[in-house]
């Protein structure tokens, strides 16, 4: 599974037609990539295009379906798209192969069998409270900001938070944020709470405060003590050495 | 990333069924804070806990006497200038104050 955050994506241009050695060229490329253990890799086939010698290919016309375009996308890390493109320039004899900067944002693989439950870990150490005051009825792009907050800080990871909804309170704006019965109010108080390593603190700080009107961030140290089940490649690299629980 | 400046974060724990002056004691705390310029106050209810007397908060049929949460955060200053005032006004209570950094966020500018 590719980490999140900077690769590469290749794409090949190829003809149907095109050969290396006794195979069709894509498939020998695509089966390389395979072989290399390539995150994944997607061939598609195009209804229509042309190439330098400016013919048109399609499936409308009769009797030129053989020069039909082929493209193989995938998406590998700087290092391992190196790795493998003098290979590829070798294979793609009639064609254009393509590398574009891109960034992984969510790279997941479903259908899985479940993990055994693994003992439990405690991570002891010293972190970052972070307290976030905001009203029940803020928004960002029409959705109330403090989902979008959670949302956001669950895609960077962040460890967690937890989401609280006052009763009764006023802050930046000084109107009184009150539930009652006559006098319906949805502008509550809400508080954010999150729990961080500090180096993370720069981050999840900016992206917060990008996101925020009006509102109160504040900052305290802490002593976590946190009970995580143990992560499979970790304990991997540590080997079997304790007993199975 | 915003620079943040030294604060006092106050906790004020009560019973949410506890009175002053004929209304909820939270309220009146709300109500001193507003009085005395304090720049924000959010309260949260608990769902269930205990105190000084050992007496379970929590919710019954009849009554609701569920934990309550005052936060507030201020400059020293400021909070100096509250506690005396808040004092008078709790009969049992716990106070904790913590040290924290705070960031005020205020972009949009208030309506007259």
């Amino acid at each position: 599974m590719l980490p999140k955050g900077p690769a590469k994506k290749v794409t090949i241009y190829l003809n149907e037609d095109s050969r290396y050695h006794l195979e069709p060229a894509w498939r020998a490329v695509v089966n390389f990539l395979r072989q290399k253990q390539v995150a994944g890799a997607t061939v598609l086939r195009p209804s229509m295009g042309f190439g330098t010698h400016q013919m048109i290919h399609t499936l409308d016309t009769e009797g030129s379906m053989e020069h039909m375009p082929i493209r193989i996308e995938f998406v590998e890390t700087g290092v391992r798209v190196d790795e493998l493109l003098p290979t590829l320039y070798d294979m793609v004899t009639d064609g254009l192969i393509e590398v574009q900067d891109t960034s992984i944002i969510k790279s997941v693989v479903q259908g899985r069998q479940p993990q055994p439950v693994r003992p439990h870990e405690d991570i002891r150490g010293k972190a970052k409270l972070i307290r976030i005051y905001l009203g029940e009825a803020d928004k960002f792009h029409g959705e109330p900001l403090y989902e979008a907050i959670v949302k956001r800080l669950r895609m960077m990871d962040v460890a967690g938070a937890t989401v609280y909804r006052g009763i009764l309170g006023y802050g930046a704006k000084r109107e009184t944020h009150k539930k009652s019965l006559l006098q319906f109010s949805h502008d509550l108080p809400i508080m954010i709470s999150v729990v961080e390593r500090e180096e993370r603190l720069p981050q999840i700080l900016d992206t917060i405060e990008s996101m925020m009107q009006d509102g109160l961030i504040v900052l305290s140290d802490v002593e976590v003590r946190r009970l995580v089940h143990r992560n499979p490649l970790e304990e991997e690299a540590k080997n079997a050495g304790t007993p199975a629980g | 990333m915003p620079e943040p400046q030294p604060a006092k974060y106050l906790r004020l724990h009560v019973g949410e069924d506890e009175r002053w002056n004929g209304k909820p004691l939270y309220e009146a705390v709300v109500e001193k804070c507003r009085e005395l310029e304090i720049s924000g106050v959010s309260v949260f209810r608990g769902v269930e806990g205990f105190g000084e007397s050992a007496e379970m908060h929590q919710s019954h049929l009849i009554t609701r006497d569920r934990p309550i949460l005052i936060s507030i955060v201020e400059t020293e200053e400021n909070l100096a200038r509250l506690l005396p005032e808040i004092e008078g006004i709790l009969d049992t209570a716990m106070m904790a104050i913590s040290d924290v950094q705070m960031i005020r966020i205020c972009k949009s500018t208030l309506p007259h």
